[in-house]
């Protein structure tokens, strides 16, 4: 607990330092033509069994800290700059760094009076489902935790951001505005929790490595986004090399998620739901090979007060959709339950002010597919039913 | 004496009455500069959305807004877009912590507005009564 003791002094500094950089912002130390924007955020977990971003079983974890700051420059009206750092820790996935979280040069080739053509290159967000380009930024979404059979807090290395480029088009049409993305490029490590999925084992002594990937978006809105539809699909490749003397076979992994969104956003009341179909291919590290991962969520949030919005969302994910009831990980010598998730989820989300937000959300879970090998390194501990609570507090400029 | 206070009291009223005409609907106001044309509310939208960022004559649009708690906003947003605020907020977000895009710059109040609009070149915002003066115009679509 100690450790955790001294990191969360150190956030208090970050906050200070935050209040102040709001007052610079809107100061004359920064020309009027750039914008600085940022969100700091602090959750706490606590968990009956199984442990989830730290010691959250029989206790109470403070390790999932995010802040993050961006801004943007445009030296010319077609060009624009944009950069976001973001200091993430959580749990022993992630001990506390700080990254580029995107970091871009966005040229716009054609514009016209119903949409454009542009180009991005640099480090770009990585467009997949309603929420994952924005999905460290708090106020963008609902409840503490993203669905986890979709937006896995897992293997997030694969998900955020990658090194390359971006062609898109928007275009505003009388039945609605079309937008589509096609990026190409290398996501970011480190892939050490996508390594004890595709290996099975959290100490294989050799590497991981991303190979140039694609990701692409076509979404359809209607009316301002009171209707959103969006299709992505992404197309991922891993290689292993092991170490010298390791058992393990060098192979390639291949990862192709296809992802159907749709969402009504109405006064008070907004539907959403996801469905995903991933092919996985494990080459020589999984026994048949090959398998088909399905997970959905369905959720509704209701605006009981202005301020206040009340979430219930039930989310499922099975690792493998020919085999539920996990008869492939017991052969393995793992545990059934590790197979997939069902999650029922209730959350409460308090606009306090425009800047400050409290939530609070419980989930009760069957299954343990969504847990991290590095805060459950003993998977045999793992309960295959349990409670997970969590709060959090954020605070956006 | 009388026939200035009077004419005093007419300019006043004036500056009263160009209200929109519709319940609860904010005057969505630009810089003179910037060019009238037959916009349409899709138009109107994109321009708020922050999608479309030219006018027709190719001059960057320069967005001006109020808090998403301030009641014009609130008006604006539902009668003058036929949106919610939270589907703004929603767009305007994504755009900034995504890095795709920028959101519009944010006021304190409707007499910054007013001066943000008459100052500014190519800008757009919207006030709940649209002010007397000759640098403002009253932006019109359909």
């Amino acid at each position: 607990m100690k450790k955790y003791a001294y990191l969360n002094i150190n956030n208090g500094l970050v906050l200070l330092i935050l209040s102040g950089l709001t007052n610079v912002s809107q100061s004359a130390l920064l020309p009027e033509e750039i914008d600085v924007h940022g969100y700091l955020t602090q959750g706490f977990f606590h968990s009956s069994d199984n442990n989830f971003f730290g010691q959250s079983d029989d206790g109470i974890s403070p390790s999932l800290t995010e802040i993050g700051i961006n801004t943007a420059y445009q030296p010319i009206s077609r060009l624009r700059f944009a950069a976001q750092g973001l200091y993430r820790r959580a749990g022993d996935i992630d001990p506390g760094s700080i990254r580029l979280d995107y970091g871009l040069a966005d040229l716009i080739l054609m514009n016209h009076e119903s949409g454009k053509i542009g180009i991005r290159g640099g480090r770009i967000k990585i467009p997949f489902g309603l929420y994952n380009e924005t999905r460290d930024m708090p106020f963008t979404h609902p409840t503490i935790l993203l669905p986890q059979g979709i937006y896995f807090d897992r293997s997030r290395s694969l998900l955020l951001s990658a090194d390359g480029g971006s062609l898109y088009a928007e275009q505003r049409t009388r039945y609605g505005d079309f937008a589509f993305k096609f990026n190409v490029g290398m996501p970011l490590g480190p892939h050490k929790e996508i390594q004890a999925i595709v290996l099975g084992t959290g100490d294989a002594q050799g590497k991981l490595e991303g190979k140039p990937a694609i990701a692409t978006q076509l979404t359809y809105e209607l009316n301002g986004g009171e209707y959103v539809f969006a299709v992505s699909y992404m197309d991922l490749e891993l290689d292993y090399q092991p170490a010298a003397g390791e058992a393990m076979n060098a192979s390639t992994a291949h990862i192709q998620p296809l992802l159907f969104s749709a969402q009504y956003n109405g006064e008070k009341f907004t539907l959403t739901g996801e469905y995903n179909y991933r092919w996985n291919t494990f080459g020589a590290f999984a026994p048949e090979g090959k398998f088909i991962t399905e997970s959905w969520y369905v959720q509704g949030s209701y605006q009981v007060l202005p301020e206040l919005q009340a979430t219930v969302r039930y989310d499922v994910i099975y690792m493998d959709k020919d085999d539920k009831r996990g008869d492939g990980a017991a052969l393995l010598g793992y545990q059934r339950h590790s197979a997939f998730g069902n999650d029922w989820m209730v959350g409460l989300r308090w606009d306090i002010t425009t800047s400050w937000m409290l939530r609070a959300d419980y989930h009760r879970i069957h299954g343990t597919a969504v847990l991290s090998q590095a805060d459950n390194p003993d998977r045999q501990l793992t309960r295959p039913d349990w409670d997970l609570y969590g709060l959090q507090l954020s605070f956006r400029f | 004496m009388d026939k200035r206070i009077l004419g005093i009291r007419r300019i006043f009223l004036i500056t009263l009455i160009v209200c929109s005409p519709l319940v609860n609907a904010a005057d969505i106001i630009v810089n003179r500069t910037v060019p009238a044309a037959p916009y349409s509310l899709a138009d109107t939208r994109a321009v708020f959305t922050m999608q479309q960022r030219f006018w027709p004559n190719g001059k960057p649009i320069k967005v001006f807004t109020l808090a998403d708690s301030d009641p014009v906003h609130k008006d604006f947003a539902k009668n003058n877009l036929d949106m919610f605020p939270h589907q703004l907020r929603r767009v305007w977000d994504r755009m900034t912590f995504s890095g795709t895009g920028i959101s519009p710059t944010q006021l304190e109040s409707e007499q910054e507005m007013i001066d943000k609009i008459a100052t500014t070149p190519d800008s757009i915002g919207y006030l709940n009564c649209r002010p007397d003066d000759e640098k403002i115009r009253l932006f019109e679509y359909q």
